[in-house]
């Protein structure tokens, strides 16, 4: 996935201007859709649009090769530390799973 | 040269849930107290905090609503948005308008009404408070589940636990029961916030501050009080989780206090008593690092040695917090400033046995995407 950078600052939300120089951000490069549960909750309550999946879990991913973090949905129970990696996007969502789920199938 | 900004009426409603009223009838309700309480005759301008009155009471215009209803005349008047911090944003404007030279006495009311709704209904307009345009909102994020995801992280951390989140709930509680506006007053023990219904894993019913109706209004004028404006200082911060630098920081608390501070001429160890923005039980503890009054990551010891108590150190949200008297969100930084009124006046439920000369007031918006500071002090 596409990540946005300019002095040091790394995201993977694109923004105009550079908070720490005031320049326009031009730099974005690609990292793979692989990292580390930062934290993570389980949604118990949902709102209205997500209803049909609670609980759901919801982590924030330290991504590899970056200090940007990534918002995603997770499909199985994670604890902060543990490897994941995408398994698919979904109406804009990104579905993480975990890596050794992935070797062990 | 600017005007001095002096505290002259406070009001509000009970909070809690009144089928009866009208969003109109809060507003109307905790404005006639306030006018009442500052012994005005005249008023210049308006300005309202709400966040939901469109989506979920169907009703805006609110400011001109407010000016028609109680009669003030043909005056300006505005209606402020900031999600929870829409109170706070109100009273910051108002603040603003005075020292500007163009008001001399201003109302700033704040109220919401959202109890009729049902909670998957509230909980999806909450969400309007993050941006809703991202990757992060289709992944199904809710505005709780971002603090729980803080608080997450902040046990990995530090060594805090779901026991001391659960001390923030208590003691808001526990003030909560003596002061007679607030929605929550009946008893509750550790063992009971612990073991309550998950909201968002590790925040249980208790961390989370609940669904309320509710008013708060304040007059505010440049002749002198005996409650003069200290400060009022406010800051943006990320919108987003995902562009969160540190997950365990609040950026736009730590400026709006550091701002606020630098504009009295003061520091956290001047301050005598505190209405943090505890939206949820996790947020207390984070907000009290951001103003100072703990160092980072340390807010968990604080609450745990009992120093946020009424009877210590630094008493934080005396008068129950948003986690027991309520929070209805436009209302909620506006009612703070009621509290911490009636402490410098020295008539406040939980007072302060030694009576406060200095307040201070912290409005949260969103997830962080607001902060507004205000410094009272008397005089
Ligand atoms: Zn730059």
């Amino acid at each position: 996935m596409i990540v946005y950078e300019c002095c040091g600052i790394e995201s993977v939300t694109k923004k105009v201007y550079c908070s720490s120089c005031g320049k326009e951000i031009t730099n974005e490069y690609d990292v793979p859709e692989v990292g580390t549960v930062y934290s993570f909750t389980v949604i118990q309550v949902p709102p209205t649009q997500f209803a049909h999946l609670a609980p759901y879990t919801v982590a924030l991913v330290q991504l590899n090769n970056t200090k940007a973090k990534l918002t995603a949905r997770i499909v199985d129970q994670v604890n902060i530390g543990d490897e994941v990696k995408l398994e698919k996007i979904v109406d804009g969502a990104y579905v993480f799973k975990k890596s050794e789920v992935l070797h062990n199938s | 040269m600017t005007a001095p900004v002096y505290i002259h009426g406070i009001g509000m409603t009970k909070f809690g849930s009144f089928e009866d009223k009208t969003l109109k009838d809060l507003l109307i309700e905790a404005s006639k107290e306030a006018i009442k309480d500052a012994g005005v005759s005249k008023i210049d301008a308006v300005f309202v905090g709400n966040f939901m009155g469109g989506s979920l009471a169907n009703q805006e215009i609110l400011g001109a609503i407010v000016a028609n209803d109680l009669g003030l005349g043909y005056i300006p008047t505005a209606k402020l948005e900031g999600a929870c911090a829409s109170g706070g944003i109100a009273l910051r404007q108002g603040v603003l308008s005075i020292m500007s030279g163009e008001y001399e006495t201003v109302l700033i009311v704040g109220a919401e009404k959202m109890k009729h709704a049902s909670t998957s209904t509230v909980t999806q307009v909450i969400n309007t408070a993050m941006d809703q345009s991202t990757n992060e909102k289709e992944a199904g994020l809710t505005f709780p589940g971002y603090f729980g995801t803080v608080a997450n992280r902040y046990f990995y951390e530090t060594g805090a636990s779901k026991e001391h989140l659960a001390k923030v709930a208590l003691k808001n509680r526990e003030n909560a029961m003596n002061n007679p506006y607030a929605q929550f007053q009946k008893p509750t023990t550790i063992d009971e916030i612990l073991n309550a219904r998950m909201v968002t894993d590790p925040l249980g019913l208790f961390d989370c501050s609940p669904i309320t109706d509710g008013g708060a209004a304040v007059v505010l004028s440049s002749k002198p009080s005996n409650i003069k404006v200290r400060a009022s200082a406010q800051a943006s911060g990320p919108t987003l989780m995902q562009d969160a630098d540190d997950l365990l920081s609040l950026p736009a608390v730590r400026v709006s206090g550091e701002k606020a501070y630098e504009k009295a001429g003061l520091g956290p160890e001047d301050i005598d008593v505190v209405e943090i923005h505890d939206c949820f039980s996790m947020t207390e503890i984070l907000s009290s690092e951001e103003l100072g009054f703990f160092p980072k990551l340390q807010g968990w010891q604080g609450v745990n040695e009992g120093k946020t108590r009424v009877d210590g150190e630094i008493p934080i949200n005396t008068s129950g917090g948003l986690l027991s008297k309520g929070h209805p969100i436009g209302a909620t930084g506006i009612a703070q400033i009621y509290q911490l009124v009636r402490q410098l006046r020295g008539n406040a439920p939980n007072q302060l046995t030694k009576q406060p000369k200095i307040a201070l007031a912290q409005n949260l918006g969103g997830t962080g995407a607001y902060s507004v500071v205000h410094i009272l002090e008397r005089v």
